[in-house]
């Protein structure tokens, strides 16, 4: 009978698949999103190709006392290790601020700061987890010139931490790098124009896309997946 | 007769709980009226979804609210017209996410809550949460932008965590599609950020 079969295949289905899907593994995590550390260099399209990184660039994980820039646990995450990859240097003074950013919270044992063997700046997690902004300054006297600078955050109720590392030349001019060029700067909303991602669109810009014609709802930059189609508040179809 | 189906479906699925393969009778949705055609569907999401599917959207429905309340902080306080423009984009289109969205967990017929408990079991305290949110609304000035972006570019970091994930494990083209877009739209957003931060 038509009805049991179905009955059976929807039966049938269910068991053999019940402890398929994984729990997610524990996500989570940070790094310094300044000055620029190698993984947010990857995130933010700087240094391209990094695989890993580029997507994740919280998820630089490892145990505990590694000495590299690479956290150990994923293997796409190795380009980090390769000082090849035209990382940008920041020039900084011997006084450097940075600031991290998180995922998710730990409970934070401490934070370590590394040039070669020496750690140059260590802050105390008092077991605590993180609240934003977090920003540490460290002194740097007695460096000079291109340096990396590992910054490392110990997990309190792991084994793991998370590493960072910064590319930074110490005396440099300046306390900023030359950004890099950008193509979000203003322009006039264009008239007619094929719609294009990582373009600056006012309100009202009109773009023809999929060929249809739409304008623009809110002023934004236009990004991979934000297409007029899949993206009807920001596009209105005309 | 197709009530009998439903009925052992249902019951198979209470059976099976977390980790099952649900399949809806098609055109049915979640209350089995399978006549009923008088709703226009919205962006809909065919039935057929296993449990990685309604993980992800749940936990996205949870996401999404709360990247909305920091946007609608930043539309208002924040000190450059580019953020600014960054979190009214993302306000918007995260509420159009998120009324999709609440539309595929209707018909699936499965609850809208539940998705911060299962963050909490998918890695720990999350990043944001109304206190946290508070918080930020009390900075201005400088220090709510470096607050901002920051809370904002690891949000839609672990955004981009979840999409990876639900390409990998989930079934419902809909919404692995979905998580592609989710993949590409927040990484090009920590981008924006990401450079915004490094240059002050």
């Amino acid at each position: 009978m038509k009805l049991t079969r179905k009955a059976a295949l929807v039966m049938a289905a269910v068991p053999a698949i019940v402890f398929i899907t994984p729990v997610g593994s524990a996500s989570a995590h940070g790094y310094v999103s300044s000055p620029p550390s190698r993984q947010a260099q990857c995130a933010s399209g700087v240094v391209k190709n990094c695989g890993g990184p580029e997507w994740e660039p919280q998820s630089n994980e490892g145990d505990k006392g590694r000495t590299d820039c690479w956290g150990g646990d994923r293997l796409d995450f190795q380009v980090l290790n390769d000082d090849s990859r035209g990382w940008q240097a920041t020039n900084v003074g011997t006084s450097l601020t940075m600031t991290w950013t998180f995922t998710a919270r730990h409970r934070t044992r401490d934070y370590e700061y590394f040039i070669g063997g020496t750690r140059v700046g260590y802050v105390n997690g008092n077991n605590a987890a993180p609240v934003d902004p977090v920003q540490h300054t460290i002194n740097l006297s007695g460096f000079s010139g291109r340096q990396k600078l590992r910054a490392v955050w110990n997990i309190g109720d792991t084994v793991k931490a998370f590493y960072s590392c910064m590319d930074i030349n110490i005396g440099g001019t300046g306390g900023n790098p030359t950004p890099p060029p950008t193509t979000t700067n203003p322009t006039p909303p264009p008239v007619g124009g094929t719609w294009a991602p990582n373009t600056a669109y006012a309100t009202g810009a009109t773009v023809t896309y999929g060929g249809s014609s739409y304008r623009c709802l809110q002023g934004h930059t236009s990004l991979t997946g934000w297409e007029p189609p899949n993206a009807a508040s920001l596009w209105q179809k005309i | 007769m197709k009530r009998l189906v439903i009925a052992i479906a249902a019951a198979v699925l209470a059976l099976a709980g977390c980790g099952g393969e649900a399949i809806v009778p098609e055109g049915q949705g979640a209350h089995g009226h399978g006549a009923n055609s008088a709703a226009p569907p919205p962006p809909a999401a065919s039935s057929r979804f296993n449990d990685a599917d309604v993980t992800f959207v749940q936990m996205m429905v949870d996401h999404l609210q709360l990247g909305i309340s920091l946007s609608q902080l930043a539309m208002a306080k924040a000190t450059k017209q580019e953020t600014k423009d960054l979190a009214g984009a993302i306000n918007t289109t995260q509420r159009e996410e998120l009324s999709m969205l609440k539309s595929w967990l209707k018909l699936w017929g499965k609850p809208e809550q539940g998705g911060a408990n299962l963050h909490v079991q998918h890695g720990g305290q999350p990043l944001l949460d109304d206190k946290v949110i508070n918080d930020t609304k009390e900075k201005s000035g400088a220090e709510f932008d470096l607050a901002f972006l920051n809370l904002m570019t690891g949000h839609q970091g672990a955004a981009v965590e979840m999409a990876l994930t639900e390409k990998k494990d989930g079934q419902n083209p809909e919404t692995t599609a979905y998580a592609e877009r989710v993949a590409n739209t927040r990484q090009g957003q920590i981008q924006q950020m990401l450079k915004a931060i490094s240059e002050p």
